[in-house]
């Protein structure tokens, strides 16, 4: 049995589903990330574990035992929350041993226990310092100190990150995954941002509207998107309507110009409608190699980001967008160019068939 | 950077605004203070030690004192854990505990003293039977006590209530619990250790106010007949002139110490609070 185990858990507001019927095991020592847009239900689900919210329907179990209807004091779950939370009235030490104070802890271990986290998130001299003397990283990692300290069974964080600013943001999130594996907690993440769960996770689950979209490694949500949804929420895709040509071999008609899938379409007929998805950046130019889609296109938009080029192409009638790498001796084409682009058949993806993974995955079925 | 520059700069308006103000607090004042050392050139401060030698003056003063106290506590006791749930679990009935608590100001202090008397002056008897369930509380010197500090308490708790409540507005109640909870405090804990400490001001100042409320009320302290402060001045105004300027001097004296001494000890919190 998983370590933490959500079976069925539904929350109910008014008439008004936040979460349906979400089902999710995670093992001990694991990274789980919640990953959607406003309201689509991650930081309720993420309340019913902590125990602030109680589900409508479904049952909680934590370390084989059932925590569903458990008050949060009870629960032994830390928690980090995007306004830090730190209590003003502490000093660093204060808030870190508050937990332990309470729990009656010898003061001689208290001392101990603080020492040890503020060495952990490297701020040993910042003990007697009040929040309001902290910046917010700073803060922020005092309070997943604090979270830490109680040694909980699960580690909760809602969007920690998020109030801070785009380079402490990066070099924290380094930080929080780093004291995860080297405490091996199982850890619960809720966030919007792609990047960060992408970065994070052992494992993704996205959500929309209160229900999973997916669940997945990064490299399964990223890939391997099995919704329309998940994949327009993580990263950038190209999207499109095509015809299925010939199921048998993956052929699809897209405004007149001819793609391969290596997607399983035996449930599909000859003639059905399908929603097709391309990451930009599995495009290349012909110039450069070849794969089993050579796709003829006009330039329509070169961007340049830094890193990369984003180039904007008309396939048939669709806008697609296609990446690739900078260097200071890339020869793009003008705007308004024909060019012939390529694509491998994995790149082609066919949203909403689930087995294309196991399908790409498997080297027999996907030659 | 020149003359004109530099005058230009001068909020000219916001000092004259702060001037008249200052002015209109600060001229009655001098007024009261300069009529009470008026009596006697020989001898300024002699309406001072007459008060203070007035027996009667000591008595009201030391009970008006512990029935400010007794209100305060009964208040915070009170307030604090009903401000504190309606912040935390019932926001939408913020509407109506407001409305509740403007309604002292809108019921006079005599239409309280009247309904009080009123229901406390007779015994409690179950409906149609001989049986007493409560004496009159007036006929006893705890039942007045007991009946005179709960009419302060209304009549205080429209800032008390409103004292504690914006102090927890600026303090992220909701979140501060919830991390209290995470970390195994208990209802009581998080209380006395997380939300008390952290309105702290806020209480004080409400505290203050009740204070100087409770001291100076005489309306229910006449018609309830007890040896209060308020209507020992009444009384004083009434038949003296000296003393009853140099008494106001003196309150006002207490207000300030009272003010200082709420900075005093809430010194770093207004820094505290704001960490967010």
């Amino acid at each position: 049995m998983a370590y933490l185990t959500l079976s069925n858990i539904s929350k109910q507001f008014a008439d008004a589903y936040a979460v349906q019927d979400f089902n999710l095991d995670v093992e001990k020592g694991e990274f789980v990330s919640f990953l959607g847009p406003s309201g689509c239900g991650k930081t309720t689900t993420l309340r019913m574990v902590a125990g602030f919210e109680a589900p409508t329907k479904g049952k909680i179990t934590l370390n084989n035992s059932d925590i569903t209807n458990q008050a949060p004091n009870q629960r032994n779950v830390g928690m980090v929350f995007q306004a830090y939370a730190l209590f003003p009235n502490m000093t660093v030490a204060q808030n870190i041993g508050f937990g332990l104070r309470v729990r009656r802890e010898r003061e001689s271990a208290i001392k101990e226990r603080i020492r040890e986290m503020l060495a952990i998130i490297n701020l040993e001299n910042r003990g007697d310092s009040y929040p309001y003397q902290l910046s917010g990283g700073q803060q922020q990692r005092v309070a997943l100190a604090r979270a830490l300290a109680i040694r909980p069974q699960v580690l909760l964080l809602d969007e920690p990150l998020s109030a801070l600013d785009a380079k402490i943001r990066v070099s924290l999130r380094a930080e929080i995954r780093s004291i995860q594996q080297r405490l091996g907690i199982t850890t619960i993440y809720v966030t919007h941002d792609q990047e960060e769960a992408l970065s994070l996770s052992d494992r993704i689950v996205v959500m929309n509207t209160g229900v999973i979209e997916q669940v997945g490694t990064p490299f399964q949500i990223y890939n391997f998107p099995e919704t329309a949804f998940v994949a327009s929420f993580v990263g950038t895709l190209n999207t499109g309507t095509a015809e299925v040509v010939d199921p048998a071999q993956g052929l699809l008609d897209l405004d007149g110009v001819q793609l391969v899938s290596a997607a399983d379409l035996s449930d599909k007929q000859k003639g059905d409608q399908v929603r097709i998805a391309i990451r930009p950046e599995r495009f290349s130019f012909v110039s450069e190699e070849k794969k089993a889609n050579i796709i003829d296109c006009k330039i329509e938009n070169i961007t340049f980001l830094g890193s990369i080029v984003r180039i904007q192409v008309i396939i048939g009638r669709t806008k697609f967008y296609m990446d690739t790498f900078n260097n200071p001796f890339l020869e793009l084409p003008r705007i308004g160019d024909q060019t012939q682009i390529t694509c491998s058949r994995e790149a082609v993806l066919v949203l909403g068939i689930p087995a294309m993974i196991q399908t790409l995955l498997d080297p027999q079925k996907a030659s | 950077m020149n003359v004109l520059t530099r005058l230009r700069r001068f909020p000219f308006w916001s000092w004259i605004w702060f001037a008249l103000g200052a002015l209109y607090f600060i001229l009655p004042l001098l007024a009261t203070l300069e009529f009470s050392v008026s009596w006697d050139p020989a001898d300024p401060l002699k309406a001072y030690t007459r008060v203070f030698a007035e027996q009667d003056f000591w008595e009201t003063f030391l009970y008006s004192n512990l029935l400010a106290v007794a209100t305060i506590l009964v208040n915070v006791i009170l307030i604090v854990p009903t401000a504190y749930w309606i912040r935390l679990r019932v926001p939408e009935a913020r509407r109506i505990v407001e409305f509740i608590t403007l309604l002292p100001f809108v019921v006079p202090a005599i239409i309280l003293v009247f309904g009080l008397i009123g229901v406390y002056s007779s015994p409690f008897q179950v409906p149609f039977t001989e049986l007493t369930l409560m004496d009159p509380l007036t006929t006893t010197k705890f039942g007045t006590n007991v009946l005179i500090v709960a009419g302060y308490m209304v009549l205080a708790m429209p800032y008390m209530y409103r004292s504690v409540d914006t102090g927890m507005r600026t303090v992220d109640v909701r979140t501060l619990t919830e991390a209290a909870q995470s970390l195994g405090a208990s209802w009581f804990t998080i209380i006395t250790r997380v939300i008390l400490p952290n309105v702290r001001a806020a209480l004080l100042s409400g505290a203050l106010l009740t204070f100087a409320i409770v001291v100076g009320e005489v309306t229910l302290a006449s018609f309830l007949g007890v040896n209060a402060f308020g209507p020992y001045l009444f009384l004083l105004g009434q038949h003296r002139a000296y003393e009853p300027a140099a008494l106001s001097f003196f309150s006002f004296i207490l207000t300030w110490i009272a003010m200082g001494l709420i900075q005093l000890f809430t010194g770093g919190q207004g820094q505290a609070a704001g960490t967010r």
